[in-house]
């Protein structure tokens, strides 16, 4: 069986060697380069934070432990829902499993290579800001040289669980209700996550919910610092934040604690190889029949439309709607940002001053302008790369690739528009900022927006992968992380610009200093010359690869 | 005027010629068949025809139309049909056949009746209305098929026709080409099956290695190379020494 796996892993392997290999040199180095400086500008900003929190009073320190075990729980959690979203697809809807089960192998093999391909597709996104999270704190808390590899390969352990959980999950659901199609497997499993989160949380740490209640900032700051553990024991987040503590001096500690997460982990793989055994192969078998269903369907394309753009349109939409693992990514995203808004209201710490108010509603509008970025990746990126199936027609039709960005562009443009706008606007409504930036904002987000899905589908349409199908692997390849990394820089680099009208608009409000009508002025035109170009020039950069591309 | 004209062509992949100065003209109700083995570069030809590969060197005419010139132009009266059938797996037949229909904008007032009519013919009345992704490769092609002929464009492409479809579709495939040629429609098709060529063309070109071997009608072929039966043509002017000096 050992062999069995071997074989199917190193075919794996020898297929990313050589996608590796057919990459570019320069696109090569240009995603080596954003990978790194992700990292180290985690790094930095990681090093900032704890080194600010070591330095505070009595309490720091411990704080900092608290935000360690906090960010290893919501890893943990992000692990298991990103796990759950892509094992449907990775365990039950390639197209390489109707290969590999007919070879010779046992279904087990199978599973326990697709549990590892999974389990790095998953996580990779993740580790890379846990990688510099647990370095930076060693560096910061002075831990001894053993402290990194060890940290390492136990968060490298720590991932294997929700992967295990997920795919046992899934094939116990499909099991158990075969007629449930994708879409319905994902929700059932993503809420069952959420409610036994939510349960056990409550349950075991009640006062940890009592956070939403906290009035000011000092008595947020004691709060965090009293709770004995975040998670409760039975997590294995705190088991993984007891290790990386464990070497400031209880190494007793460390060491028991690296012996339970790691007898949990080969326990849960073992429990899920087992489930695997019983049910993989059958539950395998009968999403296939489910998805030869005959449905008869009927749409807005059951009669042609009288036009080319209508058409377009229609057929993305329909692909969009038929697609489970688009729309409820889509809808998980959405419902995470509508808690967050409402969190600002329920929250009323900062908000005794008008100037915290202010400064709350610029950072949040960096957050909303980053988690526009982070959707025009994931969702604005692939479309063109989705085209695959139709694309020998679309080139060869009288259809000009201009007409076709353009379609795609303004589609996409007006659903970023509504998001980012009704974020804003009730952000801004639940902050209670003043008149001047209630007004202003929505339209600097206009820029935003149309810069982010101008550079989304610009790079989409220059960096397209024709060979893959799933929209959240098209947007995790490198061209993916290429249009990320233009994002972010594109949101930081207009939070710079904006800062100095920014800052002079605060000190004059709340300081009484004089406005400074220059700077405010060319703050602004820099900022519209600037997003003209991010909207522009990527646009264009797509149009000429497509139509200069050997299809 | 002719229908295509294509002049000096030369494609070259990474430093390999996969086509090399090929010269052909077609005018109208001409079958020319393109003939060659796995890899000479019949779907290369194809697809620089088709505007999806941009030719290293030399030009394409079609109705007069400079392909490089006016690409929408020229498209707008071709029509290709790939070796591997894709389409959008989320879409129904009917929805992909509508969605080139939108493209090209046909807007005849039969439209649907002359949809059902072809339905029938290509018999995927059965299925029109499932998802794509459950079709097998044949039923891709009829819904492929099906496409062209209800945007019926002047000049048609098709690459390896016959490649995973049963007897019966084949043979009403092959009807359907000698009316669109009757209908004054000039078509270019590859393939390497030679009894199909026999049957149906009025042209034949037989290709190897990226270069155009011989160009003519039947009688032509059998008188250059002195044998009757097509396949020892076939076979003596693919070898690579049977170099035919027109
Ligand atoms: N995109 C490409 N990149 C590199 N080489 C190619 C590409 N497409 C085709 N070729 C090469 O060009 C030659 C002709 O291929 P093709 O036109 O597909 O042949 P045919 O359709 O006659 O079987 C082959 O040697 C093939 O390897
Ligand atoms: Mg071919």
């Amino acid at each position: 069986m050992i062999r069995d796996l071997v074989l199917i892993l190193s075919a794996r392997a020898k297929m990313f060697l050589a996608a590796v290999k057919s990459l570019s040199a320069i696109r090569a180095v240009s995603f080596v380069f954003v990978i790194a400086c992700f990292v180290l500008g985690a790094y930095y900003i990681f090093i900032r934070v704890f080194g600010y929190l070591m330095n505070v009073e009595v309490i720091g320190p411990g704080l900092l432990d608290r935000l360690i075990e906090m960010a290893l729980f919501v890893f943990f959690i992000m692990l298991l829902f990103s796990n759950v979203i892509t094992s449907f697809s990775t365990f039950y809807n390639s197209r390489e499993l109707d290969f590999l089960f007919s070879l010779p192998v046992p279904p087990t093999s199978i599973y326990l290579a697709k549990l590892l391909e999974n389990c790095l597709y998953a996580s990779w996104a993740t580790l890379t800001i846990a990688f510099p999270l647990i370095i930076a704190y060693g560096v910061k808390t002075g831990a001894p040289p053993v402290y990194y590899p060890l940290s390492i390969v136990s968060i490298i352990i720590y991932m294997v669980i929700p992967a295990a959980i997920a795919s046992a999950l899934i094939a116990i659901l499909i099991r158990i209700l075969p007629r449930l199609g994708p879409r319905e497997v994902i929700m059932i499993s993503l809420a069952l996550i959420l409610g036994l989160t939510y349960l056990y949380v409550k349950v075991n740490n009640p006062g940890l919910l009592k956070i939403f209640e906290t009035e000011n900032e000092q008595s947020l700051l004691l709060f965090a610092a009293q709770l004995t553990t975040v998670g409760g024991v039975y997590i294995p987040s705190t088991w993984l934040s007891n290790i990386l503590r464990g070497f400031k001096g209880a190494a007793s500690s460390a060491t028991f604690n690296f012996l339970l997460l790691f007898f949990v982990t080969l326990s849960t793989l073992l429990i899920s190889f087992i489930i695997a055994k019983v049910c993989y192969v059958r539950s395998w078998l009968s999403t296939g029949e489910h998805s030869n269903k005959k449905v008869r369907r009927k749409s807005f394309l059951y009669h042609p439309q009288r036009n080319a753009a209508k058409t377009i349109l229609f057929k993305d939409l329909l692909i969009f709607v038929r697609e489970p693992t688009q729309w409820v990514q889509l809808s998980v995203f959405l419902i995470l940002l509508v808690v967050y808004i409402f969190s600002l209201r329920r929250t009323p710490i900062y908000f005794f001053f008008p100037l915290w108010r202010t400064i709350v509603a610029f950072a949040n509008f960096a957050y909303i302008s980053f988690v526009l970025a982070t959707l025009g990746v994931r969702f604005i990126f692939p479309t063109v790369s989705l085209e695959r199936a139709g694309i020998w027609f679309i080139g060869s039709s009288p259809l000009s690739f201009r007409k076709v960005l353009l379609v795609k562009y303004i589609f996409n443009l007006i659903t970023a528009v509504i998001i980012m706008e009704v974020l804003l606007l009730s952000a801004n409504l639940f902050i209670k900022v003043g008149r001047g930036v209630y007004l202003l904002m929505p339209v600097i987000g206009l820029f935003v927006a149309a810069s982010l899905v101008s550079i989304n589908l610009g790079l989409g349409s220059r960096f397209p992968h024709f060979n893959e199908d799933n929209p959240s692997r098209i947007a995790a390849g490198s061209g993916g992380i290429i249009a990320a990394l233009m994002s972010i820089a594109y949101v930081g680099a207009s939070i710079v610009i904006l800062a100095a009208p920014a800052y002079n608009y605060l000190s004059h409000k709340f300081m009484d200093m004089p406005v400074n009508h220059l700077l405010v002025y060319a703050g602004f035109t820099l900022f519209v010359l600037f997003s003209t170009f991010t909207i522009v020039m990527p646009l264009r950069i797509g149009i000429r690869s497509l139509e200069r591309r050997d299809f | 005027m002719n229908r295509l004209v294509i002049k000096n062509l030369r494609k070259k992949f990474n430093n390999v010629w996969a086509l090399e100065s090929l010269n052909l003209e077609l005018n109208q109700g001409e079958i020319f068949v393109l003939l060659g083995p796995n890899g000479a570069g019949k779907t290369t030809t194809l697809k620089l025809i088709a505007g999806l590969l941009r030719p290293t060197e030399g030009e394409i005419t079609i109705e007069g139309i400079d392909l490089s010139e006016d690409p929408i132009k020229a498209k707008s009266f071709i029509g290709y049909v790939p070796d591997e059938p894709f389409i959008y797996n989320k879409l129904t037949g009917r929805e992909f056949i509508n969605f080139v229909a939108g493209i090209y904008n046909v807007r005849n007032p039969d439209y649907e009746t002359r949809l059902a009519e072809l339905m029938d013919i290509l018999d995927i009345g059965p299925w029109i209305d499932e998802l794509s992704e459950s079709y097998s490769h044949g039923m891709k092609q009829r819904v492929i098929m099906c496409q062209l002929l209800m945007h019926n464009p002047d000049l048609v492409l098709i690459d390896e026709p016959l490649v995973g479809l049963d007897p019966k579709t084949s043979k009403t495939v092959r009807e359907i080409f000698v009316k669109l040629k009757d209908e004054g429609k000039t078509l270019f098709i590859s393939t390497h099956t030679l009894s199909f060529a026999r049957e149906i063309a009025t042209k034949i070109g037989i290709i190897n290695r990226g270069e155009l071997k011989f160009i003519g009608d039947m009688e032509e072929l059998s008188r250059i190379s002195g044998k009757k039966d097509i396949e020892d043509i076939y076979l003596k002017l693919s070898d690579d020494n049977g170099i035919v000096q027109r």
